[in-house]
């Protein structure tokens, strides 16, 4: 079967795997340190033991107790909680890799896995780096280099001022006023739409920039940004890339990742509904052409916004995305696995065509009920769906904490069917059996998205959410339910804590007075349900 | 007792007025509520509500009762009789963290007449930007933070004394603040 659609270079049949190019040398990798946290970290871990190859995990003194700790075969202290002194810190991670003679260094996504400097300093160690080649990642990071590479390789790219002084108001002002407002102020470095801001007429241009450089220069210690004309309703459309060493650049076809808040993914998808095949050919046929052209290797995707018939580039993340398990589901195949194989000099898996339709929720610890403002906590409790085609990536557990120094991203959920309204009702079932107490979370959020009609119709575009869900609340029938549950609580019939030990002992600690001590919850409850009256 | 969510202003009256067997009755803001509850092995229980069945846990913090419902997932507080949230017209006598973070940046200096919806700090938490504004017209009393400090939930911010010739009108909060 030939699978033209998705393989951009013809792969060699399997088991044909011939000689390397001389420039390769296969290296084998025994020992993988996994430079990250959270789900990701322990998603890396799986894969890589799978393989057999023994795991290191790095950890910042707020993750002490985290779960990819547990999970790797051997764990090194970076440093304090703060991102910068720890999973940002490259001499740090490469000490932990060189002192546990780990030979190749994963970044999962986030934190290092976009930084140049920090492949670089992986390769001079002569160790492995699981993702592009350092000067790869250089063009790529930088977006107008990015969309000087696309638009030299006929790519076509939203219209924007192609030069990283966007910063210079009079020049900025003088693009604005010729494309028309809106326009978009972004960094040129790093990318999930911090720095990023909607400029709706001249006056608030002045302080966009200067809000958006500060935002770049704290989140990725590079304050250049650019402009770019802000397209209304377009849809966000990205391919899935894979090179390896011996220029075979394969692509798996592609995932709908439309429903954003403020520029951050919620709900990603794969085949993004009523795409046409043509279309995605040519998208595809130009992800293909960028690799190519900017000589890619390991995983990484393009983005595309859509708009009607036409599409724009974006830019290459140089990394695992985030959404990549709707792709693995599609194709039954295990990215990170993939990744890791590449790394180590051998060629790209020949795929299979993918199957089915997959759609993921990514649950965040913020409070959608008032304007997603970041939830901090420890797990109480936990109750994870399960079912067929269900797969939860998570690092939670009872006892778990999420701190306020890094993302909020606390789950994945991912859901699997022969087509999509199969894998919508998966999803909608499966958001309703998740139950977390301890943290607040979007997960009834993203329920009530993901059983509304306008998401049933798969009637996408990157304003869905301001269109749809200006205002969320949670459902009248679960804040009733909620109400008496807070009643009972108040009244001491329902501790919910006093089950899991550690949970109790964590939430002992919160509740500082302790049984007798009179709190506001004793004078309320003034009822008493099952007591001693 | 009365109750409402953290970061909403909305109070809500909730009482039990009856625990029989399975049936609990309650009366939520005056209108009765009927559920029937199945206790779980693990703490939590099943609350349904007409042909609704909910998967309810809930546990108390020190000045919070946190709960989830299926999915959702709340944080009440008490609303007490004696603190009024209105005093001299200020919709609130301090500004307050909404959650931890870092101050990134402060726009007021102590002695300053503010306006409703000014703003006066810029917090960064989770490497997001979050502006905190005045929910009504104050002068500002007193700073207790510093460009650059890291601040708790809850921990004040500002705090203010009534607006000179304003003392008797109320301002509503600002909607997003």
């Amino acid at each position: 079967m030939r699978v033209q659609s998705i393989v951009g270079v013809e792969c060699r049949p399997p088991g044909a795997y011939g000689r390397l190019p001389q420039n390769v040398k296969p290296r084998t990798i025994k020992k993988l340190l996994v430079a990250n946290r959270g789900e990701i970290a322990l998603r890396i871990i799986r894969s890589a033991r799978m393989l057999g190859i023994k795991t290191v995990a790095v950890y910042s003194e707020a993750d002490a107790g985290a779960a990819h700790v547990a999970a790797a075969d051997e764990a090194h202290l970076i440093g304090p909680p703060d991102p910068a002194s720890s999973y940002l810190n490259i001499d740090a991670i490469i000490g932990a890799a060189s002192a546990t003679a780990a030979d190749a260094i994963h970044p999962g996504y986030g934190f290092l896995s976009e930084r140049p400097e920090f492949a670089s300093a992986t390769e001079a160690h002569g160790m492995i780096f699981v993702g592009p080649p350092a000067a790869v990642m250089a063009a790529l990071g930088d977006k107008v280099a990015a969309r000087r590479i696309a638009m030299d390789a006929g790519v076509p790219v939203v219209p924007g001022l192609d030069t990283a002084d966007a910063g210079d108001l009079a020049t900025a002002r003088g693009f604005a006023d010729r494309t028309g407002f809106p326009v978009l102020v972004k960094a040129a470095a790093g990318g999930g739409g911090r720095g990023m801001r909607v400029v709706n007429e001249a006056a608030g241009l002045a302080a966009a920039l200067e809000a958006a450089a500060r935002e770049a220069q704290a989140a990725f210690g590079d304050g250049r940004i650019f402009l770019e004309k802000y397209l209304a309703r377009p849809r966000h459309i990205e391919i899935q890339l894979l090179g390896d060493h011996h220029g075979n650049v394969v692509a798996l076809g592609e995932r709908e990742c439309s429903i954003q808040r403020r520029h951050q993914k919620l709900i990603e998808e794969s085949p993004a509904p009523g795409l046409s095949a043509s279309m995605r050919d040519r998208m595809i046929e130009a992800a293909l052409k960028l690799a190519r052209a900017a000589g890619y290797r390991n995983a990484g995707t393009a983005e595309f916004l859509v708009d009607g018939d036409n599409f724009y580039f974006l830019e290459i993340n140089a990394r695992l995305q985030v959404e990549h398990p709707v792709t693995e589901l599609r194709f039954g195949c295990d990215l990170v696995a993939e990744q890791l194989c590449i790394a180590a000099g051998e060629r790209v898996a020949q795929l299979a065509a993918p199957r089915g339709a997959a759609i993921e929720c990514r649950i965040n610890a913020e409070d959608a009920a008032h304007d997603f403002r970041p939830a901090i906590g420890r797990v109480i409790k936990l109750n994870l769906p399960a079912g067929p085609g269900v797969r939860i990536d998570t690092h939670l557990g009872v006892g778990a904490e999420v701190s306020p120094y890094y993302d909020s991203l606390i789950a994945k959920l991912i859901c699997y069917g022969a087509d999509r309204e199969q894998s919508r009702a998966r999803m909608v079932e499966a958001l309703g059996e998740f139950s977390l107490l301890g943290i607040n979370n979007t997960a009834a959020f993203l329920r009530d998205v993901v059983a509304s009609p306008a998401f049933a119709r798969a009637d996408l575009s990157t304003r869905f959410l301001d269109e749809n869900f200006p205002h969320w609340t949670a459902a009248g029938g679960d804040l009733t339910a909620a109400l008496i549950a807070a009643a009972m609580v108040a009244a001491g019939n329902l501790d919910s804590g006093r089950v899991g030990a550690g949970a109790a002992a964590a939430n002992a600690a919160r509740n500082e007075g302790g049984a007798g001590k009179r709190t506001p919850w004793t004078e309320l409850a003034g009822f008493e349900l099952w007591g001693r009256r | 007792m009365k109750v409402k969510q953290v970061g909403d202003p909305r109070e809500i009256e909730v009482e039990i007025m009856v625990r029989d067997g399975a049936t609990v009755r309650a009366r939520i803001d005056g209108i009765d509520v009927v559920a029937q509850l199945e206790p779980l092995a693990d703490g939590a229980a099943i609350l349904q509500i007409a042909d609704r069945r909910v998967r309810i846990s809930g546990a108390r913090t020190r000045n919070s009762i946190l709960v989830a419902a299926g999915p959702a997932s709340f944080e009440f507080v008490p609303v007490e009789g004696r603190a009024g949230t209105s005093r001299h017209g200020l919709a609130a006598p301090e500004v307050t963290a909404p959650m931890p973070g870092k101050i990134l940046k402060l726009l007021v200096t102590e002695g300053d007449n503010v306006e409703h919806g000014q703003a006066l700090a810029v917090l960064e938490a989770m490497k997001m930007e979050t502006t905190l504004y005045a929910e009504s017209a104050a002068v500002v009393k007193k700073i207790r933070v510093g460009v650059g400090d890291m601040v708790d939930h809850g921990a004040v911010i500002i705090e203010f004394s009534p607006a000179p010739a304003d003392l008797s009108k109320r301002e509503s909060p600002a909607p997003d603040a």
